[in-house]
């Protein structure tokens, strides 16, 4: 039984709907930000990455020997390895400004970590010697170049020789390139590079393979690609603002829900204690007020779900294909429904007190 | 046999049976043996209510009379079972009830009481047939299909056929009232407590409710208790009580002579 007024009611939904959208849109936003975070890991086809000593992600890694490949030649579980570049570079813009691009140069002719998504086309652009991929919804950034144009990174020239269609990672905007490029780019020397990545054979077993590595390589990081993903959404939430913005919001999102929930709720019961009064004279129980405003709260949160993943669903689909990245993973959207519910019932904690102190006798006065 | 503590589900068969059989005129639905009550203001006692001793008896109209503050709601609200006394015992249809917890007698209160108030207190969100139904339905019970027809027959007797659906507010005063006490008959109580349910009503539609409750203290089942301090109301009493300072100093019975 409801016995909120249509305002109120609303209000409490409203409360219930800023819940849900806010901290559903900024969860969604922060989701979508680990996806980027580690996409070039992800995406790189790889299973095991290889990194500098002490390196737990990409981040703070140096470089590594580039005859390390060979060394793993012996391992007849690994069906390839292949040493990768990554690195920072500046890449000038036709104003004459510098934006900063993160490099991947890929090793031809298997091209292994290279783009994962091309717009249109084959990543096979990248064998060319000074071939680049970048990738579409960066191209604002990078000054609009054309397919064919020539542009310096580093002082070097590159050829945007193809576009990329959400082959993108988090921080810089990534330029793919060959290896043999890379270098040129980066000044890192032919018997160098940032990383190895290994794919194993189907089926193999990867922790047991990841020891066989680290034994063979024991003055390198050996991480499977898992435990890198990971490493990177930590360290990137850790150490840039990601982190605390986000927790921040999310619960500023949750605080605002609570309070106009709880104020709603608590409005509504001392506008309605004579209500409440009347009911307890006409034979409800302590429990039966308590049933009225769970029942109550559990209302406003059902409708503020509805309206609030409707919301979330018109944010997620606006945003789709867009610069701005968001994903909800499938476990989110349950466990989002439970904590709402749950707050709802938080914000009636209040309104419950109170109702459950109205006096039957009051209802005469 | 505990008639009273009878759950809502034997409630279907015949719930007042056995008060019914009690409900012989001249046996009281209620009776209070020196019941007392004191309120504290700060750190004083006052006794608002002096030790009474009083029988209500089915089948007429008691009228409780006396000026604002004698202590006629306390009174009534110790009968409603509402209030504690803080002394005295309290039988309901031959049963001590003093001592039921808060619970048992809510579900006395729902089954066997029938309240109306001073405003009808109507609850705003909910329309006039749920108002009346309300009652019922208040401990997590189905509302049966009889009593949702014993409340459109309540209702279209009260002239409030064409108003089912309607909010609290868009009826007068004085309907409003009327649905209040459809929503107290719904039950079908043996006892009916009215505290001036006439006093924030006209003439005319005061008079419409007091005729109403009038005919409705005819039945030899049911007690009718009316809380007033409005002289125009004595007349409709069968039995009048005057309280004066939180005593009854006057009552018909004892004096037949007739009051004023
Ligand atoms: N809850 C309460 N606390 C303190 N005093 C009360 C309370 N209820 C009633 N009283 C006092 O008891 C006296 C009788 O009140 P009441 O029974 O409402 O009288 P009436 O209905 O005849 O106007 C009044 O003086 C009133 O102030
Ligand atoms: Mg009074």
């Amino acid at each position: 039984m409801l016995l909120h007024d249509r305002s109120t009611t609303a209000g409490a939904v409203l409360g219930v709907v800023a819940i849900v959208f806010l901290v559903g849109q900024q969860l969604a936003v922060m989701f979508g930000l680990f996806t980027l975070m580690s996409a070039l890991v992800d995406n790189s086809g790889a299973d095991i990455w290889i990194l500098s000593q002490n390196s737990n992600n990409t981040s703070t890694a140096g470089d590594l020997p580039a005859r390390y490949v060979d060394r793993l030649a012996g391992l007849a579980d690994i069906e390839w390895a292949q040493p990768v570049i990554y690195s920072g570079a500046q890449l000038k813009l036709p104003s004459g400004r510098s934006q900063s691009v993160q490099i991947v140069g890929t090793t031809r002719p298997a091209l292994e970590g290279g783009p994962w998504r091309m717009a249109a086309g084959s990543s096979d652009v990248l064998l060319e010697y000074d071939g680049a991929t970048v990738d579409k919804l960066d191209l604002a950034d990078l000054g609009n170049p054309k397919v064919g144009q020539v542009v310096e990174v580093n002082g070097k020239r590159i050829r945007i020789a193809g576009y990329t269609e959400g082959s993108r990672a988090f921080g810089p905007t990534v330029v793919f390139v060959n290896s043999t490029k890379a270098r040129e780019i980066t000044g890192i020397s032919a018997d160098r590079c940032t990383n190895i990545l290994v794919k194993l054979k189907p089926g193999v077993d990867i922790r047991r393979v990841r020891a066989e590595i680290r034994e063979l390589l024991p003055k390198a990081s050996v991480l499977t690609v898992s435990e890198l993903a990971w490493n990177i959404r930590v360290y990137n939430f850790t150490n840039t603002g990601i982190g605390s913005s986000f927790g921040f919001s999310t619960i500023i999102g949750i605080l605002v829900g609570v309070v106009i929930i709880t104020l709603t709720m608590y409005t509504n019961v001392l506008n309605r204690q004579r209500d409440f009064a009347v009911l307890r004279a006409l034979g409800a129980r302590r429990r039966d007020v308590f049933a009225i405003i769970l029942f109550q709260a559990l209302t406003i949160g059902a409708i503020g779900l509805l309206i609030g993943f409707f919301l979330l669903a018109g944010f997620l689909f606006g945003v789709k294909g867009s610069r701005l990245p968001a994903n909800l993973p499938l476990w989110l959207p349950p466990a989002h429904a439970l904590l709402t519910f749950l707050l709802c019932f938080l914000g009636s904690v209040l309104a419950l007190r109170r109702a459950l102190k109205i006096e039957p006798a009051s209802a005469f006065r | 046999m505990d008639i009273l503590l009878e759950s809502p589900k034997s409630e279907v068969q015949s719930p007042m049976s056995s008060i019914q059989s009690q409900g012989v005129p001249g046996t009281p639905v209620l009776r209070l043996e020196g019941v007392a009550r004191d309120f504290t203001d700060g750190r004083v006692v006052r006794r608002v209510l002096k030790e009474t001793t009083l029988d209500i008896l089915p089948g007429e109209m008691t009228v409780l009379a006396g000026p604002s503050g004698s202590g006629k709601t306390t009174l009534l609200t110790i009968m409603g079972l509402v209030l504690k006394p803080s002394a005295g015992r309290i039988i309901v249809g031959g049963e001590d009830v003093t001592g039921f917890s808060e619970d048992r007698l809510a579900s006395l209160r729902r089954q066997h009481y029938g309240f109306v108030f001073q405003q009808a207190a109507l609850i705003p969100a909910l329309d006039v047939l749920d108002n009346v139904l309300v009652g019922t339905a208040i401990q997590g019970g189905r509302v049966s299909a009889r009593t949702r027809e014993k409340a459109l027959e309540l209702l279209s007797g009260l002239g409030l056929k064409d108003y089912l659906s309607s909010r609290p507010q868009q009826l007068s005063t004085g309907q409003q009232q009327r649905a209040g006490i459809a929503r107290a008959l719904v039950s079908d109580p043996i006892l009916l407590l009215c505290d001036e349910p006439t006093s924030a009503l006209d003439v005319e539609s005061g008079r419409i409710v007091l005729d109403t409750l009038k005919r409705l203290s005819r039945d030899p089942r049911r007690g009718v208790v009316l809380v007033t301090h409005d002289p125009r109301v004595f007349p409709y009493a069968d039995r009048l009580l005057k309280m004066e300072d939180g005593a009854i100093v006057y009552d018909t019975r004892s004096a037949p002579t007739g009051g004023n």
